[in-house]
């Protein structure tokens, strides 16, 4: 009672999710069902061989021969005594059947597949684009590079190896009974007799290779996760000697991995050989009992060879049917993930009707702002500020007390826990999230570089982005300065992250992406921080005169790099302590004059020699 | 290859067992055929006493078979799966002393693609290779030798449909592995395509191209499409191709053997027979190209991780790996480098690095894969030229330059980063080549520039380079890099899991975490590289001044661009564009009025126009 129960809630779940890949199927659901169509065509062609070869040998060869069925016996009266070839013509003609129907069917079934698949792939990669960036702090790159590649290819599978339909299989089945049936019952019945053993055998297996594959997928991933970490990381294992630690880990995932693999090859081949074995079973059983009925004269000798026949092809469909079903198993499983994935919701987007800021002059204003990452832990408490367009605004503060934090609010990486956050006057929630960002240009702490070159990792696909236009701010972020002496210029490659350059390099290419959006709000976030101060003050001197009436909001630890700000916001544990110009700081006692006495107090005679 | 025989040879025995019992199971199974077929007989003749003895016979073939099929099927590809564990092993290894200059040339997803794909595909030859070239001769051995004792005419009519076969398969399966790769590689190029727009997707939100990354998704999407589409059309034709064949002996058996029948040459039960050999040798057939692509992709994915393996580590020499008892003298004894000669195959040019002065003996060395031809491609970037620098034992050099000058080179030798192209570098007096390496950086640690995370719990990555580092030890080494506040906001503290390269903590505190490796390291030799670019001043100074008193006395090497960091230093060297372009204290390289003071000038500039 308890496993129909089950059945019928895995079953119930299992068309919910294939409803749910249909909406991709849909739009090539044509074709989807003329391959359907094509099946039990397929079928047919396939189940009437061995009948022709019952009629040969009853009609032709068998030692007490039978008369040829009404419908045929026009042919072989006009075929003067080759009766034979007529057989053999037919037989001909239902072989060229089955092979058209089958690779008509096949292919366009994975015509629909691949068709499908991409449509669902494409949908996926822009569905998690939109995704907010709370959604990336706890999903690993790696988990959705396996979606997207592993996990649409297992439904792929599904398709190729025909588990979407695998009802045909069953109608099959019922067609081979049904002739066998039609022969002769008794017979009939006795070669169906290894069915009960075939049945209890596949699914001692089933149940068990679906364990051990689920834990194949699993351990192999994780595999491969170690590895591709270590792998980027292997600087940092080689700096350390780690590599003996690091191989006992790995040969640990590795023999976990192996073990499991093993343990479903031995379950594979078992299944394998058992139903092979049962085959010839099958034969002997019907050769027993049919060649008693033989003897007895209760059947002709063709049907004999025929049931022998049918029992064969019984059990390629039956057989099919295990794995299908396994691998069917694993499509929805993995259809369940993705659309798990797709249905995660997109919690940051333009509103429906956005409100439209024409001229976006850069007035920033933050309302009680406050923020948490994980709930119960406040980063940003009770925020508030106001930033007048054109103003140049500098955040001070401790590493951790949610300067970054501010910045990723500002252009809704993430949103306010309670508080609101105005541009221009309008609230963020209410901007178009792209005019929002692209009225901000944003330098980032975290520096990315994509492989591909100099050139379009600058212009980012923003192909209005002339040549000259990136040039000039390459020169502006004072990059030109090592850019110009490389064999392809801007055209030279750079390899993953960014590893061919220095670190201080990657930073000026990635300040030169933001000067090249020339954007109203100019945002940067540590983006000098790797750069030695003579060219960060050179960049200051080009980007002055860029930026001059534009606003911009600095976070830097150099003080130089922002003691000439309009303003100076001293943030500490996500609370504004102090704010206010340099000077009126300074004659504060407070962090920031802490922070200015610790850089520069014990250097201020040597600096007064050096001056003067 | 070579390489993969000396695995073969580990597990012989297990091999020679699987190969025993692939032989049995294909000498029974062409029983089996020869007895149905004299159960036909004996049925044709009446003789139900023989006909009830052959059938016993059968069964007990039949289970039998069950038997050798099951062993030989796992055993040989369970030590597949060995060789597979054994390779991927060995090959984790290997890449773990391999140095950067083998991880710029091949990128990471590529290895990863070779770990993953190319090992299965020397799997396959290993084990499923390995099986069908044993099953198959003997299969079609024993299956002719029985098929030309019934009669030599109707065998040879029956296999030429096989011979077709044959070679239509030779071709089939080459086509078919060949497209099988491509969408492979299709998928790989998917995959790798997420994970780097993933990996950058705060910079791809920042300036909402996400549209132009689904655009380029999109074009790779289309091709894998492609690609399966192509593979669809040869393996849709695989199974039909086969059926057909069968059907097509099956026909010529039966009208041509009819034919033989009625001359009274052979029996009803030879045709029986012959139907079923011939269902029998469709496998085997169609496996002989199969086998022959499954070998030819092994042997070329052999050959691709034979360049894994073939990569020359770093030359090091044997000797007690622990930690080096030194006073810790360091010294850069006329140290040039370039990355061209490491990534140029020798078609380089070599330019001088000293521009066009040799005079400090600078004299390129043989064998480095230096091509002197004149006109050659290009001339080698000098990352550092002629350098010479000495650093007692127990004293501090800071290391400063523009962004680019080659700091970052220069400590990465020390570390065996990277190997000197010209001159070399001494650890008490020693060149660092003649230590064994593991003892080297046992000796020195180093926080590189990027801070490398993996993601695991604060704990485990503080604890990163020694395992079995006491928690006490971790807490106190967490303590002295200034972590204690912001590890007491997590969640979990110590144990709190840092996410994929410690995304969830603030570009400060991943600089503290490398620094607190660094200290539960324990090593001789300090080298920091800009390791505090993203922390406060106030921070930096309570982490300097904790660390200065838990690495007294050892030599410590600094790459800084605040004044703070670097002016206490013994020794300040300049570097600009690979050169030592001044060196001495703070207060001389003020006096100097050079790089440094030109340097650090608006820094202390600005101190002074602040009223200090
Ligand atoms: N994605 C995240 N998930 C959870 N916590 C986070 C995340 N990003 C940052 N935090 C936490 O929020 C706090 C503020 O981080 P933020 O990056 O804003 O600091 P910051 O002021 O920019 O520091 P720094 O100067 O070191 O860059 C830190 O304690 C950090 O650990
Ligand atoms: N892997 C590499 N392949 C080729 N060139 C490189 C590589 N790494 C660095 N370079 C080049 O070598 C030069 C020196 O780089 P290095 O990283 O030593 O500079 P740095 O002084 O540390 O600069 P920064 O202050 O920006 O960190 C730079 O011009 C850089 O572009
Ligand atoms: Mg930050
Ligand atoms: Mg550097």
């Amino acid at each position: 009672m308890r496993i129909e129960a089950e059945e019928q809630i895995e079953r119930a779940y299992d068309t919910r999710l294939l409803r749910w890949v249909w909406r991709y199927v849909r739009p090539y659901r044509r074709l989807f069902w003329f391959s359907v169509v094509l099946m039990p065509l397929n079928m047919a062609f396939a189940l009437a061989q061995p009948y022709i070869i019952k009629l040969t040998i009853d009609i032709f060869l068998a030692a007490r021969r039978g008369a040829p069925p009404a419908w045929l016996k026009p042919a072989i009266v006009a075929s003067h005594g080759h009766g034979m070839l007529v057989m053999g013509a037919l037989y001909s003609v239902l072989l060229a059947g089955e092979f058209a129907s089958f690779y008509g069917q096949y292919y366009l079934t994975m015509v629909v597949a691949q068709r499908s698949l991409a449509d669902l792939r494409q949908a996926l990669f822009e569905h998690i684009e939109q995704l907010p960036m709370a959604f990336f702090d706890r999903t690993p790159v790696g988990r959705l590079v396996s979606r997207m590649t592993t996990d649409i290819d297992a439904i792929n599978e599904a398709f190729s190896a025909g588990s979407l339909t695998m009802f045909v299989d069953l109608l099959m089945l019922c067609g081979i009974v049904a002739i066998m049936f039609a022969f002769d019952a008794h017979l009939a019945l006795w070669s169906l007799c290894a069915i009960p053993p075939l049945l209890v055998i596949i699914n001692f297996f089933r149940v068990r290779s679906r364990t051990v594959y689920r834990e194949i997928r699993e351990r192999f991933a994780a595999l491969n996760a170690y590895l591709s970490e270590s792998l980027s990381g292997m600087s940092a294992i080689q700096l350390f000697t780690r590599e003996r630690e690091s191989f006992r880990e790995f040969d640990e995932l590795n023999k976990l991995s192996r073990d499991s693999q093993m343990m479903a090859n031995v379950y594979e081949a078992g299944q394998f050989s058992s139903v092979e074995a049962l085959s010839g079973f099958t034969v002997a059983i019907i050769l027993w009992i049919g060649g008693g009925q033989v003897i007895r004269h209760l059947v002709g000798i063709g049907t004999l060879v025929a049931f022998i026949q049918y029992a064969q092809m019984f059990f390629t469909p039956l057989r099919d049917i295990a794995s299908k079903y396994t691998t069917l198993q694993s499509a929805l499983a993995a259809v369940e993930r993705l659309e798990v994935l797709m249905e995660t919701p997109v919690t940051i987007a333009s509103p429906p009707v956005p409100r439209l800021v024409a001229n976006p002059r850069g007035a920033i204003v933050f309302d009680r702002v406050s923020f948490e990452y994980r709930q119960g832990e406040p980063v940003l408490r009770d925020l508030s500020f106001s930033v007048a367009p054109g103003q140049k605004i500098a955040i001070v503060g401790p590493t951790g007390s949610g300067k970054s934090t501010i910045i990723k609010l500002l252009n809704r990486f993430y949103d306010v826990t309670s508080g609101r956050i105005l541009v221009d006057g309008v609230e963020v929630r209410d901007w178009d999230l792209t005019e929002l960002r692209r009225t901000i240009g944003l330098v980032q702490q975290d520096v990315f570089l994509f492989a591909g070159d100099i050139l379009e990792n600058v212009r980012l696909g923003r192909v209005e982005l002339s040549e000259q236009t990136v040039r000039e701010a390459l020169t502006r972020a004072q990059a030109m300065r090592f850019v110009e002496p490389l064999p392809g210029g801007m055209h030279e490659e750079i390899h993953e992250r960014g590893a061919n350059l220095s670190a201080g390099q990657r930073q000026l290419l990635s300040f030169a992406r933001a000067l090249a959006y020339d954007p109203r709000v100019m945002v940067m976030d540590e983006a000098t921080s790797s750069i030695d101060s003579e060219t960060e003050r050179l960049i200051q001197i080009a980007v002055d005169h860029l930026l001059a009436g534009r606003t911009a909001l600095v976070i830097a630890h150099r003080l130089s790099t922002i003691e000439k700000s309009d303003r100076i916001m001293v943030l500490s544990n996500g609370v504004l302590r102090e704010s206010g110009t340099h000077q009126e700081l300074l004659q504060r006692p407070g962090l920031y004059r802490r922070l200015f006495e610790l850089q520069y107090a014990p250097a201020t005679g040597e600096a007064r020699e050096a001056v003067d | 290859m070579r390489r993969l025989f000396i695995y073969i040879r580990r597990y012989w025995l297990r091999y020679a067992f699987g190969i025993f019992c692939t032989i049995a199971t294909a000498t029974l199974l062409t029983l089996i055929p020869r007895l149905s077929g004299a159960a036909t007989n004996a049925v044709e003749r009446g003789d139900y006493a023989h006909l009830v003895r052959l059938i016993q016979f059968m069964i007990v073939t039949a289970l039998a078979m069950g038997v050798m099929r099951w062993f030989s099927r796992f055993v040989i590809f369970n030590c597949g799966r060995d060789i597979e564990y054994n390779l991927r092993n060995d090959l984790f290894a290997h890449l773990s002393i391999l140095d950067q200059n083998f991880y710029q040339r091949i990128r990471t997803g590529d290895l990863m693609s070779r770990m993953i794909n190319d090992l299965g595909a020397v799997r396959m030859m290993v084990a499923m290779g390995l099986l069908s070239f044993t099953n198959t001769p003997v299969t079609f051995f024993f299956a002719l030798a029985f098929m030309t004792s019934l009669s030599p005419r109707l065998t040879l009519a029956t296999m030429i449909p096989y011979g077709a076969l044959f070679f239509e398969m030779r071709w089939l399966t080459h086509t078919l592995m060949q497209r099988s790769l491509g969408v492979q590689e299709g998928l790989a190029a998917i995959g790798s395509k997420v994970q780097e727009s993933l990996s950058g997707i705060h910079v791809v939100k920042a300036y909402t191209v996400e549209a132009h990354e689904a655009a380029r998704f999109r074009a790779t999407n289309d091709e894998y499409n492609e690609q399966g589409l192509a593979l669809a059309r040869v393996r849709g034709a695989m199974m039909p191709i086969i059926k057909a064949t069968v059907g097509t002996s099956i026909m010529i058996g039966l009208i041509y053997g009819g034919m033989l029948v009625r001359a009274n040459l052979i029996s009803i039960g030879d045709i029986v027979a012959f139907m079923l050999f011939l269902g029998q040798l469709a496998w085997p057939t169609v496996s002989m190209g199969y086998t022959l692509s499954i070998y030819q992709r092994g042997r070329a994915a052999m050959k691709r991780l034979d360049e894994i393996f073939d990569a020359v580590p770093p030359a090091t020499v044997a000797g007690d790996e622990a930690r080096l008892e030194i006073a810790g003298s360091v010294e850069w004894d006329h140290v040039s480098f370039s990355y061209d000669a490491h990534n140029d195959d020798g078609a380089a040019h070599v330019g001088n690095p000293n521009g066009l002065d040799t005079r400090n003996g600078f004299k390129p060395h043989g064998g480095d894969g230096i091509d002197q031809h004149d006109g050659a491609a290009r001339t080698w970037r000098w990352a550092l030229r002629d350098v010479s620098i000495e650093v007692p034992a127990g004293t501090t050099l800071a290391i400063v330059g523009r962004t680019g000058a080659g700091k970052s080179t220069l400590v990465k030798l020390l570390a065996r980063l990277a190997e000197p192209t010209v001159g070399r570098v001494l650890l008490d007096g020693r060149d660092i080549r003649t230590l064994p390496l593991a003892a080297l950086r046992k000796t020195i640690g180093m926080v590189p520039q990027d801070p490398t995370l993996f993601s695991d719990t604060i704990a485990r990555n503080i604890a990163f380079g020694r395992v079995d580092t006491p928690l006490p030890e971790i807490a106190a080494a967490a303590h002295i890099a200034g972590l204690d506040g912001d590890i007491a906001v997590m969640p979990h503290g110590l144990e709190t899991v840092v996410g994929e390269r410690g995304m969830s903590l603030s570009g400060g505190q991943k600089q503290r975490v490398t620094i607190a490796r660094l200290l539960a390291y324990d090593p001789a030799v300090v080298v920091l590289d800009d390791a505090l670019s993203s922390v406060d001043t106030e921070t930096e100074r309570a982490v300097l001044g904790s660390l200065a008193e838990s690495v007294k006395g050892r030599t410590t090497i600094v790459v800084a661009h605040r004044a703070s960091t670097v002016r206490k230093a013994e020794q300040i060297v300049v570097l600009d564009d690979g050169r030592i372009a001044e060196r001495g204290t703070h207060e001389e390289l003020m006096a100097q009025r050079g790089i440094y003071a030109e340097l650090f000038r608006r820094q202390l500039l600005e101190d002074e126009l602040a009223g200090y």
